[in-house]
This record gives structure tokens, C-alpha cells and sequence, in this order.
């Protein structure tokens, strides 16, 4: 098909010197490809190879009472059997490289099973044959415990704990709630005086990525006491910071190798393999294989996480959508991996493209005894995309409105404010809905055809954070106790306000008050931070109050000069009047620093507060991190 | 641990087998087996025997070593009636393996190129000099094949069609042949197979019953429509359900009989 490209979009928006898209490119690695030259992780060959089997779990969640691996040991070709006590660290959470969340998984498990097809021995062995036997040979005991396999049953009070990280069946977000909070405007008003409610939910299956090279990693001993790990991995870094922290060795000691995957969209980031490969080359000395077979990577091979989605919008009879909110469910599986990301990431992605004034959301990263979910694609964003476009036809049919027609009066127009807080910029819904309406003979009205992304945007209402309605429903543990439904609002819950303000663009600094003192971009943790030498005051955005490139509010002071390098009180904070506000719930008393202790931390107090917290990984340190 | 027994006759082969064994053709469905350290055999059986790869006219037949590949029926003009079977089988690299033998035993949804010897009415020839159906030896599916006997079918009386998700390599979510052999104008004798609609490669009886005498039009064929998977209780596997197996074979078989083309 001849593609047809609009550049006349974008005309404004950068430099008309691409000259790629639209013609045949020749991929850089794809001679090799072809030719068969390309050299795989499996395609490094070793003398003396040892190969790795994994004892795994038939049950979906049970307890382990005991392991008898005597007979797989004695069999020939067995090198070497792993249970979880040869793991120096054996419990770990993908983003504690990052800082975020609490290690939850083991490498290999001991005492529970949270899914069917969890490791719980690796058996090491001079081939895939006599690792495999050996893992049939393995007598476990299991004491079968109750599991739960969907989202909201595991929220209910009597669900099984899946995760004992996790107790309460969710992931915590910022030590607060159970849930991720999205609050925009009043809902609960704007549902009231809307002419229509339109209800929808949305039920997206897990997907498995199927790469045509199974996920797998071979570590050998090198003379010089360093490991080289070849493996498949799409995250080279992220799989040597795992590998040094689960072993407890330097990552100078670990070279790894490796840049041609063979199929990833996402499924090979969880670097499982690399540690278990390294760990038994340490044990044995030897070259060591781990690789999964096709029934592993199905079965085990983390997938994109199931998603169910509930959207509730009030609609004016013209079409207008003036509130919309979301209940949203990741199923993790057993463990967190990136599933507590992707809430993150849809909560950011949140209303869709549309210029809705009135928007809330709980997004829920909820524990099952599934198969720990990951990256693929997209993730946390696809789903909930379908889920709003099926949702947008589903309202354009109640208010008896032309499907794409509904799209463009509500698209968003430069200069909109979107939910989260930031203008919107370089649209284009509107322009493509009219380039689609046009190629399929669609009929649009006069209206609609003549509308653009360039008129109309941040008029009035649209162009400001709204006045805000708060909430404190949803904390740890709460939900559990009382069964608390899932939805925005829906428990008693106290009430605060956040007063109405200007984009905040890269801080919150600069305008309204974020709901939290700990959702503060902190501006020193972005980038580089500069060497001893730098200046203390961060290199923050460009002060927008100061530059006039935004108008000052009436009322509202600009950023204080001269803060002494580190995150200032938002001015909006500082201004908001007596009594609006219940200061207990925007910021619970607990963790409520004073004003003046804020002021006089240094640039790193955020920084470091994260690294101390006890369990978390030394990997991270400050002094790694420089 | 697995061991490789090669022997210089498919007779002696033969009888090296027992459950613990596997027989070795083009390794396309063993290997993969091997290289995942399938414990269910511990010895792999080949045969040096040249006889296996050698495609000879017996009479009104044609015999088919079973270690002929699906590249070599390709490239033989004698079995050009078989091309397009040979062809919906894998990729390249399979198809310069993969054997006429090793089809036979496909497990679904592979052994395309089985349905189509099954509409021709082949005949297994057993190592052991034994001859016998192929629905039979479908049937149970055991024992070493020497090779296939089969008629060449006249003019364009011989059809075959196989459905995929991913074309050309995709696997079968059905393949289907149809031998449409014809007396006084009209269908007699009629033979139809389905490969991935039941465990093994089948004769559809209701079909070609109701194929018997009418003629080869729209009008002809409707009741063989409706009747397209009586008797049948196709397979889900991950390609497609048994439901939607069931949905859309009407609709390929009438493609397939009437020769429609379908994109």
C-alpha cells in the first residue's frame, strides 16, 4: 500500500529533514541476519558445557514442607543441585535498581510457590537429557494452599495473601495508598449535572511474547576471575546490576555480552537467567547453559499483564465529555516486576486524548497467583487505549453522535491542560480523524471538518488546572479490612481541595500544588547532577513566572529566588486559604516535614532517604550511582 | 542418557525398535524432542539404507521411499500432483529434512502432506513388506514405513488447500484435498480429507457421501456444505478453536471444490 505521509502537520513543530520514513532501509544487523552470520547467546560454544534444568511448581500456590533432590543427585551427569539458600541474594525486585518497590521475588523458592512454574531447585548437569532427569527425580512436598487467580477477588478481604511483601494483595504507592491516585477537577459534581452516564468495562487478556529465541544466557569462567555471561537479554545494564546483587559480587567482575535478541518486545527484561547462569559457572567453575524450552517460554516466560478497565463518563447532550473516571486493574501475577511501572505509566496516559475537565482514577498493580507479568509493548498504555476507544463509539451511541464527529469536538487542542498537569502540545487526533474521514469517504460535518488542533486550545476553563476535590480513600491496608469498592469516591473518605492553578510543567514549583509533598519533581534527581564543582542551585527548567512565557496568576507568587538547592514549598501550599483544606490528607501528619526542614535539605535528602530504608539493595548507593 | 543405533537396512532398523526408541528420518520432529532432553526415549534409530530416498513407477503406481523429502517431491516431476502439499509444509530449511515418512506420524496440527496422500487413497508399504491403507495405519500410527504407494490422479480431479494465520509458513488451522474423480458428468467415488480438524489426518464420509452424483456447481455441492464437519469434533489448540475450526470449513471446502480463489 503507498503510504502517504502529512509532514505539513508538524510543519512548526521541527525541521523537514528526515528523510527515512517511506523508504526501503537496510537494518544494520540484518546481513548478518540473513546470512546466518549473526551470532546468538546460543551460539557461543564451550567446552565441557553444563546445562540447567529447573525444578518447577505444579501448583498455583502452595507450601513447600520439603525437597529431596538425594536421588537427582546421585544421577549421572549431575554436577550440581541450587535451592534458594546458594542465592546470596535471593530475594529481588527488578526496579530496586531504581529505587522502586520492595524486593518480593525469589530466584528460587523457598518455603511457598506463587504460580505454577516457579523455580524452586536448578539442577546443573552435563546435558539438557541428565539435567532434565535429574529434575524428575526431585521429590517436593507440597501442602496445596487456596489461591486466587482474579484481580478483584484477590482485593477482597478473605483473598489468600499471594505476596507477603504485599500483604494486602496490591502494590503500595508512595507508603500511602493502595492504589495509583489520579484527581482532576470534581467528578462527582460534573456526574451530577451531566445529561448522560456512560458506563463501560473492559476485559484485556495476558499476552505471552513468543520470541522465536527462547530466553536463555551461558556464563563462563574467564582466567582473569571474571565471568562472561552471553545472553538474550534486551536489557543488558538492568540484567548486570540484577546479576552482581542477587550473587553479591562487583559488576566488574561480570562481562557481559550481548546485543542481538532474537525477539524480545519486552518478555526478555526480567533477567532470571543470567543470575542462575552465573551463579552455578560460579559453583561449578564450569561453562554453564540456562535456556528455556518453548513450553517454559509460554508457561513461565513473563507475559504482558491482563488489565481490566472500568470507565465511567459524564456526557452533555452535545457530546461534550465533562468528567470521566477509571478503575483500572493490572493482574501482576505473583510478583511485582514492572507491573507497579505500568500503572504508573497508564495513570500518566490518563483520560485518553481527549480535553476532559473533570477526571479521576484508581489504577490498582494487584497481586494473583499467576504468572509474574512484564514488559511487552506498549504496556500499560494498549490496553487502556482500547478500553477508551471502545468506550468513545460506546458514548457516541448514546448520545446518538457520529463516531469520529464525538472524537474531534472532544480531542485535545494545543494548549489544553491535560490531567496530569501539563500542556498539551504537537496535537494532531483532530487532523487525523479528518485524514481518515476523508480516505474512507466518511461524511463529516462542516464543523468538524474545519476544526484544528491549532484553535480553540487552552480557551478559558481548558487551559487551567481546575479546582480540585482530594480524597484519602484507599490506604494500605484499609481496603482489606473494610472492602472498600475499588472506584474513585466510593467510601466516606475525607475531602480535600487543591485550589485551581497554572501548568506546572517540569515542577510543580511552578504553579499548583502537587496532592503530595513526595509527587514534587525533584529537580536534582533529573539528569546529571554535575561534579563536586557544579553549582549548588539545580539545573531545573527555566522559570517560567520570571521569563513571561506563561502569565503570572493573580495571587500567586513566583518561584522564591535564590532557594538554596533544593525543593522549595510550592508556593501554592503556602498561599491556600484557611480552612479549604484538611491538611491531614493532602499530606498525612506522619510524614509531613516542616516547612523549614524542607527548605534546609540538601539537594540529596530524597535521594538518600530511599537508599536507607532498610532491605534496600547497597547496588544503589551514592556512591555506585557517582 | 540417548544413544543412535545406525543401520545399514530399514529391515534391521526395524527391528531395533521398542517404546524407548524413536526412528530418525529428516529429524524435524525428533531433534527439536532431543534437544529439549524428552525423557520418554532413550535411543534414536537411522537407516543408511539408500532405498528410503528413491521415488519409482510400480505399474499404475508410484512408490515413495518414506526418506523422500518434501524438497525432493518438489523437484520431481512424477509427483508434481503432490507439489502443493509438499509446498504448505514448513519453510526451506524444513522442507530439505522434513520426509514423507516423518509426515505420517505428524502430531496435529502438522502432516499436511498426509491429508493429500489420504484423499489419493495411498497405501503404506510397512518395512516388513506389509501393505496396507493409510486410514488404517492412521489409525494406529505405528511401525517403521518403507514407503507410499499412490495413483496419479487425472487432469485437475486432485485438489488441495491449506489454511494458515501466517502465510507461506504458517501452521494448519485445517488443510484439506479433495480427489474428485467423476462418472458421466457427475462426482462418483469421491474421496475428502482434513488435516487439523481431528488428532490425525481423516476421510470426511459425510462429505463424500453427500458429493455422490451431483454435479461439481453451487447448487451441487450444498448439501456437502452443511455436512462439511459431521462426524467431526475438531481440536483448540493455540492456531484456533474447535468452534471457529467448525465455523469456517464450509466455507474453504466450497473454495477448495469449486477451486475459488481465495486471497
Amino acid at each position: 500500500m503507498h503510504a502517504e505521509y502529512r509532514k505539513d502537520l508538524f510543519a512548526d513543530e521541527r525541521s523537514d529533514d528526515f528523510d527515512v520514513v517511506g523508504k526501503p532501509v537496510i537494518r544494520q544487523d540484518i546481513l548478518g541476519h540473513v546470512t546466518g552470520r549473526s551470532k546468538f547467546y546460543d551460539d557461543h560454544a564451550f567446552d565441557g558445557l553444563l546445562h540447567m534444568r529447573c525444578v518447577r511448581s505444579p501448583h498455583h500456590r502452595a507450601r513447600i514442607r520439603s525437597v529431596d533432590s538425594s536421588a537427582a543427585e546421585r544421577q549421572d551427569g549431575v554436577v550440581r543441585v541450587l535451592g534458594g539458600r546458594d542465592v546470596p541474594v535471593n530475594t529481588n525486585t527488578l526496579l530496586s535498581l531504581i529505587n522502586f518497590g520492595r524486593d518480593d521475588e525469589p530466584l528460587l523458592a523457598t518455603g511457598k510457590v506463587g504460580y505454577v512454574g516457579q523455580p524452586i531447585l536448578a539442577i546443573v548437569a552435563t546435558s539438557v537429557r541428565a539435567a532434565q532427569e535429574a529434575v524428575d527425580a526431585v521429590k517436593v512436598d507440597y501442602e496445596e494452599l487456596p489461591h486466587v487467580l482474579d484481580v478483584e477477588e484477590a482485593l477482597k478481604p478473605e483473598a489468600p495473601i499471594v505476596n507477603d511483601e504485599y500483604p494486602n494483595n496490591t502494590f503500595d504507592y508512595f507508603d500511602t495508598y493502595d492504589h495509583q491516585k489520579l484527581r482532576f477537577g470534581d467528578v462527582e459534581t460534573a456526574f451530577s449535572r451531566a445529561d448522560h452516564v456512560v458506563e463501560g468495562e473492559y476485559q484485556m487478556s495476558p499476552i505471552e511474547q513468543a520470541p522465536i529465541e527462547t530466553c536463555g544466557a551461558i556464563a563462563a569462567p574467564e582466567t582473569s576471575d571474571r565471568i562472561t555471561v552471553h545472553t538474550s537479554t534486551q536489557a543488558l545494564f538492568f540484567s548486570v546490576g540484577v546479576t552482581a546483587k542477587q550473587l553479591d559480587i562487583s559488576s566488574a567482575r561480570l562481562h557481559f555480552i550481548g546485543g542481538t535478541v532474537g525477539g524480545g518486545f519486552g518478555g526478555k527484561v526480567d533477567s532470571h537467567h543470567e543470575p542462575l547462569a552465573a551463579l552455578a559457572c560460579l559453583a561449578t567453575g564450569k561453562p554453564v547453559k540456562y535456556m528455556w524450552d518453548r513450553a517454559e517460554e509460554m508457561q513461565v516466560g513473563g507475559p504482558r499483564g491482563g488489565e481490566r478497565w472500568r470507565i465511567k463518563d459524564g456526557v452533555m447532550r452535545d457530546g461534550r465529555i465533562i468528567a470521566r473516571a477509571f478503575t483500572g486493574f493490572f493482574d501482576a501475577g505473583a510478583y511485582t516486576r514492572l507491573s507497579s511501572y505500568a500503572v504508573q505509566k497508564s495513570t500518566g496516559h490518563l483520560p485518553g486524548p481527549y480535553s476532559i475537565p473533570n477526571v479521576a482514577s484508581n489504577v490498582y498493580c494487584v497481586f494473583t497467583n499467576r504468572t509474574p507479568s512484564t514488559a511487552m509493548r506498549g504496556f500499560g498504555i494498549t490496553a487502556v487505549d482500547f478500553a477508551i476507544e471502545r468506550h468513545m463509539d460506546k458514548v457516541a451511541r448514546v448520545v446518538g453522535m457520529d463516531p469520529i464527529e464525538l472524537r474531534i469536538l472532544n480531542a485535545y487542542r494545543d494548549g489544553d491542560m491535560k490531567a496530569h498537569r501539563r500542556e498539551a502540545k504537537n496535537c494532531a487526533l483532530i487532523e487525523s480523524c479528518q485524514a481518515v474521514a476523508h480516505k474512507a469517504g466518511w461524511r463529516l460535518s462542516a464543523d468538524a471538518a474545519r476544526a484544528s488542533s491549532k484553535t480553540g486550545g487552552g480557551e478559558g476553563a481548558s487551559g487551567v488546572i481546575p479546582e480540585t476535590v482530594t480524597d484519602d480513600e484507599g490506604r494500605i491496608g484499609e481496603r482489606r479490612r473494610s472492602g472498600l469498592a475499588p472506584e474513585p469516591f466510593s467510601g466516606q473518605g475525607t475531602r480535600g481541595l487543591l485550589p485551581e492553578g497554572h501548568s506546572s510543567n517540569n515542577s510543580s514549583a511552578f504553579g499548583n500544588a502537587p496532592q503530595r509533598e513526595d509527587m514534587e519533581a525533584e529537580i536534582e534527581r533529573l539528569g546529571f547532577k554535575g561534579g563536586p564543582g557544579a553549582p549548588p542551585t539545580p539545573r531545573g527548567p527555566v522559570d517560567e513566572a520570571a521569563s513571561g512565557a506563561r502569565p503570572t496568576v493573580p495571587g500567586e507568587t513566583s518561584r522564591p529566588a535564590g532557594a538554596g538547592g533544593g525543593p522549595t514549598l510550592p508556593a501554592a501550599y503556602a498561599q491556600r486559604p484557611a480552612g479549604t483544606v484538611d491538611q491531614s490528607i493532602a499530606q498525612p501528619p506522619a510524614q509531613e516535614p516542616a516547612a523549614a526542614e524542607v527548605e534546609s535539605d540538601s539537594a540529596t535528602t530524597h535521594f538518600q532517604r530511599g537508599v536507607r530504608r532498610p532491605g534496600v539493595s547497597r547496588f544503589i548507593s551514592g556512591s555506585r550511582r557517582r | 542418557m540417548l544413544e543412535v543405533q545406525t543401520y545399514p537396512t530399514i529391515g534391521e532398523a526395524a527391528g531395533a525398535m521398542d517404546d524407548q526408541a524413536r526412528f530418525l528420518g529428516g529429524g524435524t520432529l525428533i531433534m527439536n524432542r532431543v534437544n529439549y532432553g524428552d525423557p520418554r526415549f532413550n535411543r534414536i534409530v537411522r537407516t543408511t539404507d539408500a532405498s528410503l530416498a528413491e521415488i519409482r513407477v510400480e505399474g499404475e503406481r508410484l512408490e515413495v521411499g518414506a526418506g523422500v523429502t518434501m524438497a525432493a517431491i518438489l523437484a520431481s516431476r512424477d509427483l508434481d500432483f503432490l507439489a502443493p502439499a509438499a509446498r504448505a509444509v514448513g519453510g526451506p530449511a524444513i522442507r530439505n529434512m522434513a520426509s514423507v515418512g516423518g509426515n505420517l506420524m505428524a502430531p496435529h496440527p502438522y502432516g499436511d502432506l498426509a491429508v493429500a496422500l489420504l484423499a489419493l487413497d495411498a497405501v503404506v508399504r510397512m518395512a516388513s513388506g506389509e501393505e496396507l491403507g493409510l486410514e488404517d495405519f492412521l489409525a494406529r500410527r505405528n511401525g517403521v514405513v518403507r514407503s507410499l504407494l499412490v495413483r496419479r490422479p487425472r487432469g485437475d480431479e486432485f485438489r488441495f488447500r491449506k489454511v494458515s494465520r501466517v502465510k507461506p509458513k504458517g501452521v494448519s488451522v485445517m488443510s484439506m484435498a479433495a480427489h474428485l474423480t467423476r462418472s458421466a458428468g457427475r462426482l462418483s467415488g469421491v474421496r475428502v480429507a482434513y488435516g487439523a480438524m481431528a488428532s490425525t489426518p481423516v476421510r470426511v464420509r459425510a462429505v463424500e457421501s453427500a458429493l455422490e452424483g451431483v454435479s461439481l456447481d453451487h447448487a451441487g455441492i450444498a448439501a456437502a456444505l452443511s455436512a462439511a464437519t459431521e462426524g467431526l469434533d475438531p481440536p483448540d489448540d493455540p492456531i484456533a478453536s474447535g468452534w471457529y475450526r467448525r465455523e469456517v470449513a464450509p466455507v474453504h471446502l466450497r473454495r477448495l471444490l469449486l477451486g475459488e480463489d481465495a486471497r
